[in-house]
């Protein structure tokens, strides 16, 4: 074995995610069909519980971007993105020597805060309590349903949702994937 | 957190394995090789990304397969120096805190990187376990093992694979990442939760 490239390229969570679901994986019963290794669905399990759950490209794309001017590295906007902070001192703990980079301590409470704020509005909430747990699953079942037949039956999903009183996911996920 | 790591590896392909198209032959090969696997300083293979290429095919004398070298990127869990992870309490002993994150569970807090001061509450009921808690403000926290706990990742490290083991001894660990919970806004998430709410109030 010989090791062309140790490091080409990092990933997020969100795409690890995302690799494992195109290969077939989900929450679903048919996982015993799918194209899986147990070794990848414990990684898939622990994934779909952290933040990376409901992001999508285009959330991290905005992000991305939207950071930019804080000259962050792209070490810590990778770890902001994976673990979502929402706090001041979650950011704190993330951006190392932040009092050097951002000049003074006041400064970078601010640049703290904004990212924090930035965190909230750009990237989704993962599924926290139970409850809303159990309605983001069922939501993303569909979703896969939907990545399979989305014009189609893009709509009658949405009905679906409504009569489960979920409409709030579902018209989420359905943004998601068009 | 995880990486893409390019690798050419030069193997075996059975001819059992010869009704199948080439790429998935050799996937299904590479998936056996490597998957949940951990090769020293790559950290521990998830996945196998996509194959690049496929070269040879050549069957040496006296072998009955065809021996081929294919370019692949595998999908890496390997943690940097400094990065923040969530993860729950799998033990907690007098030695420090054992963590999990699900696929991965040789990650370790040792008593040094807690922060201080700190102390072990020894659990009479069971042999060896215990809390830890944690004195802030004369006020103890406890790390009762029902929240994630966010570290930062102290240290990764590949021991070299034991050439004999003492019989008692721990299963082999091929990557072993150390922990320090010693910051603010490290530790058991619901500690910062309750701080946060204090400031603001």
């Amino acid at each position: 074995m010989k090791i062309l490239e140790a490091n080409a390229g990092a990933l997020t969570n969100y795409e690890v995610v995302d690799f494992l679901r195109s290969k077939g994986a989900a929450n679903d019963s048919t996982r015993v069909l799918a194209q899986v290794s147990p070794s990848e669905y414990k990684v898939y399990d622990y994934l779909v519980q952290t933040a990376a759950c409901n992001q999508t490209r285009e959330h991290i794309n905005e992000f991305v971007d939207k950071c930019k001017i804080y000259g962050l590295a792209k070490a810590e906007v990778l770890n902001i993105i994976n673990i979502r902070p929402t706090s001041i001192i979650d950011i704190y703990t993330i951006i190392e020597e932040g009092e050097t980079r951002f000049g003074d301590e006041t400064r970078f409470g601010e640049v703290s805060k904004e990212l924090a704020e930035l965190v909230e509005k750009t990237l989704p909430p993962p599924p926290t309590d139970p409850e809303s747990e159990a309605g983001i699953n069922e939501g993303k079942e569909e979703t896969e349903n939907e990545e399979h037949n989305v014009e189609t039956k893009g709509e009658e999903q949405t009905k679906e949702g409504n009569d489960d009183g979920k409409e709030e996911t579902v018209v989420g996920q359905l943004m998601d994937t068009s | 957190m995880f990486y893409l790591s390019r690798i050419e590896h030069t193997f075996r392909v059975p001819p059992s394995l010869l009704n199948l198209p080439i790429e998935e032959a050799i996937k299904g090969e590479l998936e056996k090789l490597f998957l949940d696997k951990v090769i020293a300083d790559l950290g521990l293979c998830v996945s196998v990304y996509d194959i690049k290429s496929i070269e040879g095919g050549f069957i040496f004398p006296s072998d009955g397969a065809a021996t081929y070298t294919v370019v692949f990127r595998l999908i890496m869990f390997r943690p940097f120096v400094g990065e923040i992870i969530a993860a729950k309490v799998k033990e907690s002993n007098a030695t420090g805190l054992r963590l999990s994150i699900g696929f991965f569970d040789d990650i370790y807090i040792p008593a040094h990187l807690f922060p201080k001061p700190s102390s072990f509450k020894p659990d009479p009921n069971k042999k060896d376990k215990g809390t830890w808690e944690w004195e802030y403000d004369e006020e103890p926290y406890i790390i009762d093992g029902i929240d994630e706990i966010k570290y930062r990742v102290h240290n990764v490290s590949y021991p070299p694979i034991p050439i004999e083991q003492p019989k008692e001894a721990k299963p082999f660990a091929p990557m072993v990442i150390t922990g320090s919970i010693d910051e603010d806004g490290l530790g058991p998430v619901s500690w910062w939760v309750d701080a946060e709410e204090t400031k603001e109030s």
